[in-house]
């Protein structure tokens, strides 16, 4: 979408799309939902809000977006609150849930009835369908739609108003690994537009891929924020595998090395110095049958930051399946 | 403002809650103009003095429809919790509920127009069919129109009410029992009737009449026509203010 039908909302301020959290709370009864958390998301950044379900994400991108009202604390988007925006859609996209949708409407009606709300020409529902890959069903009833179809629904009303901030609440709930896929690919769209995106997930695999920066909230409270570089930095970590790596555990803790060891046997040694560790294992007799560097992995940072914190059973654990193994001295040396 | 109107109008025509509304309308209207047109003929053949007022403003019978759409205005938002995109879109609540309303006010006009010229194609067509002589004295002009505000007045009231109570099967469920049961109850039981005047059925009855009731009891007296609508009104402009204050103003989680 191009010239002069564009809606103005896109790249009117190179300036715009910053996301400030200032000391948010919000107390539901007695229990503290969002607890003082605040975080900037910065201007063309794709950021990905993590932690488990009950961590508080939803309820602070609601306070975000005028939703819900919070206890204390604000919550800003160009420096306003969301409900002061002056042509909200045409400022902040957000998809909050898959089915806001009223069951007899069709996917074009349900856009239209927004379109016409934001003074935008129809066409664009028609267009922002097609962008989706639904345009062959926009005249198929939402009840009809599959939850990927509703999913994709959702996400073609945050680009109505071609908004320069994007705030997608769980876009990957529900998904099938083909719509997964498409998934990444519109958030690369999305970024490669410089759009300013936060996206909540519980699936931190799938925020890494596409995301820049992350803010990670667990119990309502900020974990920690940064780049993922910043994130990463000092999480290297060398997976050691071998029938008796118990000589090696010894050297490695002698040589002032932390790092697990996991119930399949392995070693995960916090540092990225590989060479060293296979100098050890070669000095101390040990045969090894692997020996490599692991990627950063936001899943298994986010274990770490929460350990013995968090109760999200329902996050996808790190490492395909496993938590992160005990400490050498609480698992009392490697087999 | 008016691309909310746009919007909320496109929302109500887009399922087809408005067309069964309307066929609900023109029901309620054609059966009471058949029945007043009857007792009109009756009347002029016993050589009684004809109720033209009666006759002509039957199109307030579509006044259950619009309070069902009224009702259905934010309940439905709230069931199938559309309510979150639309406040997206228009963050300021007391501007939805003000437009809302405000389109709830053109639907009720559209209906109050087919439902006057229904009402009139019939009275007119029966009467002129008996022998009847048409007259459109008798306060009728100002009972059509009349008819045609409390249109727009129970479509508000239906919307507060649905504010307040946002549970589209409690509202309906309340709206249906109050103009069936509840209206005829305040109306009926003594000492609790005394105070039926200031009901919102007492006063859109009291706005209705032309100036005098019939069937009512001794001891219900109904307020003067315009005092009667201007109560209605606030009656409606009460549940809105209430509604959106207390309800709709609560989080959206």
């Amino acid at each position: 979408m191009t010239g002069p039908d564009r809606p103005a909302g896109h790249g009117a301020n190179p300036a715009d799309g910053r996301i400030v959290v200032d000391n948010l709370t919000k107390i539901f009864g007695d229990q503290r939902a969002v607890d003082s958390l605040s975080f900037t998301v910065e201007p063309g950044s794709v950021t990905g809000f993590l932690g488990p379900n009950g961590a508080g994400k939803t309820t602070t991108l609601r306070m975000l977006l005028g939703l819900v009202r919070p206890t204390s604390g604000s919550a800003t988007i160009n420096g306003m609150k969301y409900e002061a925006l002056p042509r909200p859609l045409q400022t902040v996209g957000a998809a909050l849930e898959a089915a806001s949708f009223h069951p007899a409407h069709t996917g074009r009606q349900h856009l239209r009835i927004y379109c016409a709300a934001a003074g935008l020409p129809a066409r664009r529902a028609d267009e922002v369908l097609e962008l989706v890959g639904l345009g062959q069903v926009s005249r198929k009833k939402t009840k009809g739609y599959s939850r990927g179809m509703r999913q994709r629904l959702g996400l073609a009303g945050t680009l109505l108003g071609d908004p320069k901030v994007l705030i997608l609440d769980e876009p990957a709930n529900g998904l099938d690994p083909e719509g997964i896929r498409w998934l990444r690919g519109f958030f690369r769209h999305l970024a490669g537009e410089g759009r300013t995106v936060l996206v909540s997930s519980h699936q931190l695999a799938e925020v890494q891929e596409v995301a820049d920066r992350a803010v990670i909230l667990n119990r309502g409270r900020l974990v920690r924020a940064g780049t993922l570089g910043e994130l990463s930095a000092g999480t290297a970590t060398t997976v050691v595998r071998g029938p008796a790596l118990g000589p090696l555990q010894q050297a490695l803790t002698d040589a002032g090395f932390g790092g697990t060891s996991e119930p399949d046997g392995a070693l995960r040694i916090r540092t990225d110095q590989l060479a060293h560790v296979g100098h050890l294992a070669f000095t101390h007799n040990v045969e090894l049958h692997e020996l490599r560097l692991e990627e950063f992995d936001l899943e298994r940072l986010f274990f770490s930051l929460t350990e013995g914190e968090h109760q999200g059973a329902d996050l996808d654990p790190p490492g395909r399946g496993q938590r992160p193994g005990l400490p050498y001295q609480q698992q009392g040396g490697a087999r | 403002m008016i691309n909310l109107i746009r919007s909320e109008v496109l929302k109500i025509r887009s399922t087809q809650v408005w067309f069964w509304m309307a066929l609900l309308a023109a029901a309620f209207t054609a059966l009471g103009t058949i029945g007043t047109v009857v007792e009109a003929v009756n009347a002029h053949d016993r050589g009684d003095v004809v109720d033209y007022y009666a006759v002509f403003t039957q199109s307030q019978g579509a006044g259950v429809a619009l309070l069902v759409l009224g009702l259905l205005g934010l309940t439905t938002e709230f069931r199938h919790k559309t309510i979150t995109p639309t406040l997206l879109a228009t963050p300021n609540r007391w501007l939805l509920l003000a437009g809302k309303a405000a389109s709830y006010a053109v639907f009720a006009i559209v209906y109050a127009l087919i439902c006057v010229l229904l009402n009139f194609a019939i009275a007119i067509i029966w009467l002129s069919a008996a022998g009847v002589p048409l007259d459109y004295g008798h306060g009728v002009p100002g009972g059509v129109l009349k008819a045609f505000l409390s249109l727009v007045l129970t479509g508000m009231f239906g919307l507060g009410l649905g504010a307040l109570l946002r549970n589209q099967a409690a509202a309906m469920v309340f709206g249906i029992v109050y103009i069936f049961i509840l209206d005829n109850v305040l109306n009926f039981v003594p000492w609790v009737r005394k105070g039926y005047a200031w009901t919102p059925g007492g006063g859109l009855k009291a706005f209705l009449s032309n100036g005098h009731i019939e069937g009512m009891p001794d001891d219900v007296h109904l307020l003067a026509p315009v005092a009667g609508g201007l109560l209605f009104l606030a009656w409606a402009l009460a549940l809105l203010a209430v509604g959106g204050r207390f309800s709709l103003s609560r989080d959206i989680s």
